[in-house]
């Protein structure tokens, strides 16, 4: 997905003392896997692409929802929620902004001409375009994003600096305490 | 007049519940055409970083924290309308909406309250613009509206699910926060007109001021905290040489044992059931504990004596209450607690020691404890006598009540013990260290 910031975010905690102690379980995980599954489907069966996709986001969604105790998970799902009400308004593709794609070095072909399983272009016609992909973030690997990828971004440094054994807790930066005790 | 607070209740909880949600969902209404045109996106997306960012920068005082928000929010205003700073008052409800699990109407009345603020305040901005005046001034001006707005907003809200007045709800808010906040919101201020000249290389100072505020804010607190440590020390130690006075009263006779610390429990408990301050609700505890101090002034032969006192034995312990008030008035320590000492043992006809006082002029603390006292005395166990049922204890108090009792304390205190279940009683005894005592029969 975004390996660059995971691994950015594993550069960090790392500089901050952080060492992998044990592997992060997580409840129901055959949530994701379905997300998964779906994915892969609608990629090969077109036809149905978006409302697989829509479906999806559902179930990512109740996979972060059944591990909503740790703080990460719920910034994840913040910005999957944010992804998720623009791509279901859009018939289960994210807008993607033809004017900050350009910069992109690679070929946009499939979001123009339709066979993009999960990206389309922005037009007067989408829904909620400020949620869509408008965002051109050159650095460390250029791409556009969306406003929901920040809270995801946000959430993938923090789940990082919780495995590092190095957890941040934004409630107790939010409340005045600074950083949270360890795990 | 009952009649008109409920109506009250029930037409506040319609605005908070109702009200609040409704008016937040048509202001983000309101401001979603704003956010579709494409040439706001730039806008959007730095305000939503920096909403991200000051979230989690929060400034700490003694009793109050404040994040930037409202600084960001604020400068959104002053910079490019009102449908950026509801953006950003979007990203807050939303960062709230899931890194918090608060219950969904308070959440849905905080988020109607957040963005109401904004928008009135947008307004304001609009019509102060209109008058041309300088802008440093109409900018400071709507700082402060925005600090009422918000406060007034707020305390509406607070007030309908604490219960708490809403003027005193807001009384507290301006209290504990209101400089920190105009001072935030003022840089908020300076900053915007800032980057309105100098462009977003203007954010650096800005930033660079408030971490360097929240730091110094911490430090300051944190002084102010250590200090504030010693002093409950101090107070703890007040309070364990205070119980070490009372054990040392109740050691003289092991029958009362746990007695003075029984007067005190209830006596504190009648306190706050009349509507007394904490603070008047602690002293009559303390009162409660020492009332008895006089005794060690008292021999054993007569303390602990089985069977019927003589007139001079009896004379003799009607001295206890003025023994103890000399006791503690030559220490010089608790002043406060001196009547306490002194008058519970005066009755409300006049007909008590050592004063003879009647009604008010025995002070409310003795009139507290005189009927917490007197409680206790007959349901605990005596050298001469086994303790009567609570009930019956009850109905003695009732049948006092204006001659040997204060009327009103008496009945307060009789509908206070009866809402205590068995089990409750049983612990307050438990807690004193006396556990035969005879609760069957006891208040229902």
């Amino acid at each position: 997905m975004s390996i660059d910031i995971i691994l950015l975010s594993f550069l960090i905690a790392f500089l901050r003392g952080g060492r992998i102690r044990e592997i992060p379980r997580f409840n129901r995980l055959y949530f994701l896997l379905a997300s998964i599954l779906l994915q892969v489907c609608s990629a090969l069966m077109p036809r149905l692409g978006g409302i697989l996709v829509s479906i999806a986001y559902v179930f990512t969604l109740l996979f972060f929802f059944s591990n909503r105790e740790h703080e990460d998970i719920r910034v994840f799902m913040i910005g999957w929620f944010l992804n998720a009400i623009t791509i279901w308004s859009n018939s289960g593709k994210m807008p993607i902004d033809l004017e900050q794609a350009k910069k992109l070095p690679y070929s946009l072909e499939p979001i123009v001409n339709g066979t993009d399983f999960k990206h389309t272009v922005l037009t007067e016609d989408s829904n909620l375009p400020f949620l869509a992909d408008i965002v051109y973030m050159p650095f460390p690997i250029e791409r556009v994003i969306s406003i929901g990828d920040i809270f995801i971004m946000l959430g993938a440094f923090l789940l990082v600096q919780r495995i590092m054994n190095k957890p941040i807790s934004l409630i107790q930066l939010r409340e005045g305490k600074g950083y949270a005790a360890k795990n | 007049m009952r009649r008109r607070t409920e109506i009250l209740h029930t037409l506040q909880g319609f605005v908070v519940r109702y009200c609040y949600p409704l008016l937040a969902f048509f202001i983000v209404a309101f401001a979603v055409p704003a956010w579709e045109s494409r040439e706001n996106w730039d806008v959007l997306i730095v305000y939503t970083l920096l909403s991200i960012f000051v979230s989690f920068t929060a400034i700490r005082t003694a009793n109050f924290v404040i994040t930037l928000n409202n600084a960001v929010t604020f400068s959104a205003v002053l910079l490019y309308g009102t449908w950026t700073a509801i953006w950003c008052a979007v990203i807050e409800i939303l960062i709230i909406a899931f890194l918090f699990r608060s219950a969904i109407p308070k959440f849905l009345a905080n988020a109607g309250q957040m963005l109401s603020t904004v928008w009135i305040v947008g307004m304001v901005h609009q019509w102060l613009a209109s008058l041309q005046l300088p802008s440093m001034l109409t900018d400071t001006a709507l700082v402060f509206v925005y600090f009422l707005i918000n406060t007034a907003l707020c305390s509406f809200a607070i007030s309908y699910f604490s219960g708490v007045k809403t003027i005193h709800v807001a009384k507290s808010l301006v209290q504990d926060g209101t400089l920190t906040y105009v001072l935030v919101m003022v840089l908020g201020g300076i900053g915007a007109r800032l980057i309105e000249v100098f462009g977003a290389p203007a954010l650096f100072p800005i930033l660079v001021t408030f971490v360097i505020m929240s730091i110094v804010f911490h430090q300051y607190f944190n002084n102010l905290n250590s200090l504030q440590q010693k002093m409950e020390e101090i107070k703890h130690l007040n309070d364990s040489i205070l119980l070490a006075m009372a054990s040392s009263i109740d050691a003289r006779d092991p029958y009362t044992h746990g007695h003075s610390y029984r007067v005190a429990y209830w006596g504190r408990q009648l306190a706050r059931a009349i509507g007394l301050s904490r603070t008047e609700a602690e002293q009559v505890y303390y009162g409660g504990i020492l009332h008895d101090i006089g005794k060690i002034g008292i021999e054993d032969g007569i303390l602990n004596k089985e069977g019927k006192l003589s007139k001079e034995e009896y004379h003799r312990i009607k001295q206890h209450p003025v023994i103890g008030y000399h006791i503690v008035k030559q220490a010089g320590v608790f002043e406060e607690l001196l009547p306490a000492i002194r008058h519970h043992h005066e009755r409300v006809d006049g007909k008590g020691y050592p004063d003879g006082l009647s009604g008010t002029e025995i002070p409310l603390i003795a009139r507290i404890i005189a009927v917490t006292d007197a409680f206790d005395a007959m349901v605990s166990n005596r050298p001469y006598r086994k303790g009567v049922p609570v009930e019956q204890a009850l109905q003695i108090i009732k049948e006092n009540a204006g001659t040997q009792f204060d009327a009103d304390l008496a009945d307060t205190f009789i509908r206070l013990v009866k809402r205590y279940s068995k089990e409750e009683l049983e612990e307050v005894f438990r807690n004193s260290g006396q556990n035969n005592i005879k609760i069957t029969e006891g208040a229902s």
